[in-house]
């Protein structure tokens, strides 16, 4: 697709336009359509990755995220992105996203992040764990060349920010970690170019290459997909440690930092593990994190299992709120009073959400015009 | 008790390529031999029902070590002499490029052979997920809906993390999901993978490349590590059949003074785990393996293994 055919997409609405770009662009459609089409392997990268070792013995460790996969030649990752080729580690996705939108910043969902505007996002195939509960399985579980892809430097997102007008990137749908290289290079020239950066992240990477992308990055959210190692193990396929650690780390480094969890009934929905959470933020990350508590549907390995009943989130919100946690939202209820933001002094509504229509009430700046609290964020 | 057959030709054994009309006489003696009977049809037809039938190749390593052509072709003919159409014959991997590497020509459609990667356009996977264990994959439409039986054709090597790529994880190329299934030295997703129905329905014969064998560093392709067997391994039986090649492995790294693949941290422990789900037989002692040494003239003897 060349790129004035694909400018034409983004900005299209259309059936009868869009209809024409349904296997290229499903999520820009509203659903993933067609995935298992296929493209062929000439639409890979073939540029070099960051983070790994050669070893001794032959082939190479890869270094990105705590899975630390040795690889030998002609073999790929967890990931399925990632190749060695003659003991040179690639990254097959560089420039080859295979899900691009414009979204609210809100779907992300970033609540403290300049609200009302949006994010151009995007994705490529892959990741590195394999959540039963996936929704974008078909793009994060597939291999890049069972998909379709085009190519995108760095340099045309920033080009296509510019012309539209959208002030931030997010690295979002499936899991930008696996696509490091170029997710650094876009929000190293997005701020060259004043263009903001946002990861959406299972969190679920290595302490070197996720400080050296800091000072690229506007805001961090993760996906914290349960406060138990064993429901890493057996249903996200990951590990709950590294997780932990990385979220303590962002706080640290005073990048903005949202989480989202999913509450997946029967298997992460108990008290015991909604106040083992809230306590764990309130003592390393503070009571200002804003905590999301998102509704399940089933999907993907999980189709056995029923949606998550609004009482479960109103539950978890209500123990995270009694446990101190100011800022505790509802995700996936449209409409639920525990979208919005209210001032944790005054009480006073200071954002009002309605799905991703956002009304600023009380909001004057990053102050409560009420009580002229300050809300943690970027505003 | 299952029957594992080796058939070693002294040629290749020296270092010749080996025909198409030699595989041909080679399958003649392996598929007698496995099933008793007197000719290469009606031991085919003992072994798979009619319909279509697949033949699943391993092509990582391009031309260096992939599932030989003139083994194809020669096991394709044996087909069609025994009553099978051309258009019932579907020569298969995950992709075409690798198909193309390994020198197989495509063929999608028309009145002749099949031959096709699971990425050709209209193929695919399938849309439902094949759950068994700890495993979930869509498995290749090509398995799902193309053809009634499989014959795996696999080549036998050294794998740096299942310790053995033979016949049950050739099956890796056959699913969207392989690289999510390499922990645990591939265990228990080799044994798993093979249990989905799609699977262990059409799988009937294991045909295993062993002309040339890499027993160190592989699935990749290293000269260094390779060394001239001169053999096809033959069985119905798909543990059985791995459990031999995995014998060869072993063997042949003990004789260059490698490590076992116990002591590399990389035992196919997998094989273990498929036989307790009753996918075959993995203990050697109780395995009938006949192997047979066919010399230039197409005279048969009886040989050892090594």
């Amino acid at each position: 697709m060349d790129r004035r055919l694909f400018l034409k997409c983004l900005g299209c609405s259309g059936a009868a336009a869009a209809a024409a770009h349904t296997y290229l662009w499903p999520e820009f459609l509203g659903g993933i359509q067609n995935a298992w089409a296929f493209g062929d392997d000439a639409k890979l990268s073939q540029v070099e990755a960051r983070y790994y070792k050669k070893l001794d013995e032959g082939g190479i460790e890869c270094e990105l995220c705590p899975r630390h996969c040795r690889i030998t030649d002609l073999e790929r990752g967890y990931c399925g992105v990632r190749e060695n080729r003659g003991d040179v580690y690639h990254t097959l996705v560089y420039g080859r996203p295979c899900s691009i939108n414009i979204d609210p910043i809100e779907k992300k969902p970033l609540n403290h992040f300049y609200p009302g505007t949006t994010a151009f996002s995007l994705a490529t195939a892959g990741c590195n764990v394999n959540c039963k509960f996936c929704q974008n399985w078909e793009i994060s579980q597939a291999r890049p060349e069972q998909i379709d892809n085009v190519e995108l430097s760095p340099q045309g997102v920033i080009d296509i920010c510019k012309e539209r007008g959208v002030p931030t990137i997010a690295y979002t749908y499936s899991e930008p970690v696996i696509f490091y290289e170029y997710m650094y290079d876009i929000a190293a020239l997005g701020h060259r170019n004043s263009i903001r950066s946002v990861m959406i992240t299972g969190g679920y990477i290595e302490p070197k290459p996720l400080n050296d992308i800091f000072p690229h990055l506007d805001a961090i959210k993760v996906d914290l997909k349960s406060f138990r190692e064993d429901y890493y193990h057996t249903i996200v396929n990951g590990e709950l440690k590294p997780v932990l650690e990385a979220l303590v780390q962002i706080k640290k480094a005073g990048v903005w930092l949202e989480i989202v969890y999913l509450v997946v009934p029967t298997l992460n929905d108990s008290d015991a593990e909604f106040t083992d959470l809230a306590r764990w933020i309130k003592a390393e990350l503070g009571v200002d994190t804003p905590v999301h508590f998102s509704r399940f549907h089933p999907q993907y390995l999980l189709r056995h299992l029923p949606s998550t009943p609004v009482t479960t989130l109103e539950r978890a919100w209500e123990i995270c709120r009694a446990e101190g946690l100011q800022f505790v939202y509802l995700g996936n209820v449209p409409g639920h009073a525990a979208e919005s933001t209210y001032c944790p002094q005054c009480g006073e509504v200071l954002i009002e959400r309605r799905g991703y229509r956002v009304t600023l009430r009380a909001l004057k700046g990053n102050r409560c015009g009420h009580c002229n609290h300050i809300l943690p964020g970027l505003f | 008790m299952s029957r594992v057959v080796v058939v070693k030709h002294e040629g290749a054994l020296r270092g010749e390529s080996i025909s198409v009309a030699g595989y041909t006489a080679m399958l003649y003696e392996a598929l007698t031999a496995l099933t008793g009977e007197t000719t290469e049809a009606a031991s085919l037809h003992k072994l798979l029902p009619r319909g279509a039938v697949g033949m699943k190749t391993n092509c990582l390593t391009g031309k260096q070590n992939s599932t030989p052509a003139p083994l194809v072709e020669a096991l394709a003919g044996v087909l069609e002499a025994a009553g099978w159409k051309p258009t019932e014959i579907v020569v298969w991997d995950r992709t075409n490029r690798e198909l193309q590497t390994a020198g197989f020509k495509l063929s999608a459609g028309g009145f002749g052979r099949r031959c096709m990667g699971t990425d050709t356009n209209g193929v695919g996977y399938g849309s439902e997920f094949h759950s068994f264990g700890e495993s979930s994959s869509l498995v290749s439409r090509i398995l799902e809906e193309v053809v009634t039986a499989n014959i795996n054709m696999p080549v036998l090597k050294d794998h740096s993390i299942a310790g053995l790529s033979g016949g049950l994880k050739n099956m890796f190329g056959a699913i969207n999901n392989p690289n999510k299934f390499h922990n645990h030295n591939c265990d228990p997703h080799v044994a798993e993978v093979s249990m989905m129905d799609p699977i262990r329905s059409r799988n009937r014969l294991t045909i295993m490349d062993a002309v040339q064998v890499q027993y160190h560093n592989g699935p990749g392709f290293d000269r260094r590590y390779l060394v001239r067997y001169g053999s096809v391994i033959l069985s119905d039986d798909p543990v059985a059949a791995d459990r031999v090649g995995l014998e060869v492995i072993g063997r042949l790294r003990e004789r260059n003074g490698l490590p076992s693949l116990e002591k590399a941290g990389r035992p196919a422990k997998y094989l273990q785990t498929a036989a307790g789900l009753g996918l075959g037989q993995a203990e050697l002692s109780v395995l009938e393996v006949k192997v047979l040494v066919m010399d230039d003239k197409g005279h048969v003897r009886a040989g050892e293994l090594l």
